[in-house]
């Protein structure tokens, strides 16, 4: 394009035009762009600030509809869910269910990540082997069943206790984040503390856990973020026990409720209580949300 | 001596991962094996009923229309989540403005859960008097409410819904592996005159390729395998129209009267949840051999 309009310098007005038609295409494509992007993040964000505002009307504002912005902010639907639809109790059980399952699924996944990389024994490959199955083979719901049967033999089918285990249990992925964290760290920190009579024990829980936080922060996310979110299993494991529910099986049985129209603020309320923990922290940390993604394909 | 203290050590720091595995996950799995040629009910006598629960699999049709569901449900999620999100990582890879801000913003779905996002899209999705029909009627772009999860546009409204909570996170993989490519590719083919169309063409697709065979044969295994969100917004329903086949194992073992199955059965469940694993595993299998051969082409 450039050495068209130096050395054509009898066809000047033809590639002045050119060069026009070249800014302005530039910037329609420019536009466009900007179009596409903003109306994809309107559509993300549409259902999550409809939850937010819709917390804050009345239910007659929410039937009627049409308008996106409470008229008067309803503080009370909170309060009425926290105490009346019983949410105090279902963010309780959240919290201790994300809590439990968070450090267990570290501690028991540090330790094997440990040894794995840093020592030599019988039986290592097939160890891996049948973690990585664990990630991809999966026959359903049906593995709930036997593992009620367990709970209930070990007294813990109406405990959170067991729905905690066993999300524990499925802690291939961490594994895995950890173990490629752990090829980072150097090995002759182990050496030097074995030379000073330290035992392998103590390099665990004084060396490397300390040096192995950014793995530890990754999997802690990615782990509180699932149990916290988890639906299934806290559903199955309190069809009968419902102080024990979480806040997502607290909400999703609202669509249940005598008259489901009724209650339409209190699960939006509800919603936000599930959802905005979550999202504040993601707020600030959401560099740390996203490692946890591309980690898995990074290796 | 040392060695059998450190091989100690290390079946000891192994044991907590060990047991939790092997007795919650694959125990459930050996369990699922021995009762697919059971007939089990979860109460009264258990019955040795040989492949029987294979050939009644095969002539039922609730399964196949499932299994159907599923393939109409994954592939319309992929044709909508794949080009979109990567469309969205290309964009947002180098040099635009709010690139950081964009990128926290689409990814936000990944991190709030399919259940509650599902319990706000049923209020939203309502046929009678649900948000989207009340914003439509007053853009005029309605004048009755249309039936979403009705059976003519449940399915249709599920795979958006899926779409909506996969895009951010598809693009987010798909960032990662265009970061893998050295900045000074697109410079020096800029000197020679390459326009972004050729870049994206002759650069972008070809040295994203692996990462991009990844990427797809992970949302090919996460889109059979979601059934979370659908579960709490039509429990497969209306009549079936939207039910995926681990949904359906699902309901075998956990019925409700709303899902449209009465009772449990744990035997013949465990024979359909096992045909979808090997199903998924099929599906996996001509995906990878179809892309490798693609590779030998180029």
């Amino acid at each position: 394009m450039h050495t068209n309009t130096n050395t054509l310098t009898a066809a000047h007005r033809p590639a002045d035009v050119s060069a026009r038609r070249a800014i302005w295409g530039k910037l329609a494509s420019r536009t466009l762009l900007w179009v596409f992007l903003l109306v994809t993040a309107a559509l993300i964000l549409f259902p999550i600030v409809v939850t937010f505002l819709g917390s804050f009307m009345t239910n007659a504002e929410i039937a009627t509809g049409g308008r996106l912005l409470p008229s008067s902010l309803q503080w009370s639907n909170y309060a009425e869910a926290w105490v009346q639809a019983n949410f105090a109790r279902f963010a309780w059980n959240s919290v201790y269910l994300s809590v439990v399952t968070t450090v267990g699924t570290l501690v028991v996944a540090a330790m094997a990540a440990y040894v794995v990389d840093r020592m030599q024994f019988p039986g290592k490959k097939a160890f891996i082997a049948i973690q990585a199955s664990t990630m991809f083979i999966s026959i359903g719901a049906v593995v709930m069943r036997p593992q009620f049967e367990l709970m209930i033999k070990l007294h813990l089918h109406t405990s959170l206790l067991g729905v905690a285990l066993i999300l524990i249990s499925a802690h291939a992925y961490v594994f895995f984040i950890l173990l490629s964290f752990l090829g980072g760290i150097s090995r002759e920190l182990d050496e030097a503390v074995l030379i000073d009579g330290g035992s392998r024990s103590v390099i665990f829980w004084r060396v490397i856990l300390p040096l192995l936080r950014p793995g530890l922060g990754v999997g802690a996310l990615f782990t509180f973020c699932g149990a916290w979110n988890e639906y299934l299993r806290p559903l199955v494991f309190t069809m009968n026990t419902p102080s024990q529910q979480t806040l997502t099986v607290g909400l999703a049985n609202l669509r249940y409720g005598a008259s489901a129209a009724v209650q339409t603020h209190y699960m939006m309320a509800g919603a936000c209580l599930s959802i905005l923990p979550l999202l504040i922290v993601y707020l600030f940390a959401n560099k740390s949300f996203m490692q946890m993604t591309a980690g898995s394909v990074k290796g | 001596m040392q060695k059998s203290r450190a091989y100690g050590f290390s079946y000891l720091y192994l044991l907590p991962s060990l047991v939790l595995t092997l007795v919650l996950g694959v125990y459930p799995i050996l369990w699922a094996i021995r009762y697919m040629f059971f007939d089990y009910r979860g109460y009264g006598e258990v019955i040795f009923v040989g492949w029987d629960n294979f050939g009644r699999l095969f002539r039922d049709a609730q399964y196949w229309d499932s299994v159907v569901n599923t393939f109409v449900y994954a592939g319309g999620k992929l044709v909508i989540t794949l080009p979109l999100s990567l469309i969205l990582a290309v964009v947002l890879n180098r040099g635009l403005r709010g690139r950081h801000a964009l990128r926290a913003l689409y990814f936000m779905p990944t991190i709030v859960s399919s259940a509650v996002m599902a319990v706000v899209f049923f209020i939203i999705f309502n046929s009678y008097n649900g948000i989207l029909n009340q914003y439509l009627r007053k853009l005029h772009l309605i004048s009755d409410n249309v039936d979403w999860l009705g059976a003519d546009h449940a399915m249709l409204t599920v795979i958006l819904i899926a779409a909506w909570g996969a895009v951010g996170n598809y693009m987010l993989l798909f960032l990662a592996g265009l970061q893998g490519i050295p900045d000074d590719i697109y410079e020096s083919s800029a000197l020679d005159g390459a326009n972004k169309r050729q870049q994206f063409r002759y650069i972008t697709l070809p040295m994203l390729g692996p990462v991009l065979q990844i990427v797809i044969m992970l949302a090919i295994i996460n889109s059979l395998k979601g059934y979370e969100s659908i579960m709490v917004l039509t429990e497969g329903g209306p009549i079936g129209a939207t039910r995926v086949m681990y949904l359906y194992v699902y309901q075998l073992f956990f019925p409700t009267p709303s899902g449209g199955i009465e009772a449990q059965q744990f035997g013949y469940g465990s024979a359909v949840g096992f045909m979808t694993a090997v199903i998924v595993g099929i599906v996996t299998m001509l995906y990878h051999m179809l892309s490798r051969k693609l590779n030998r082409l180029q």
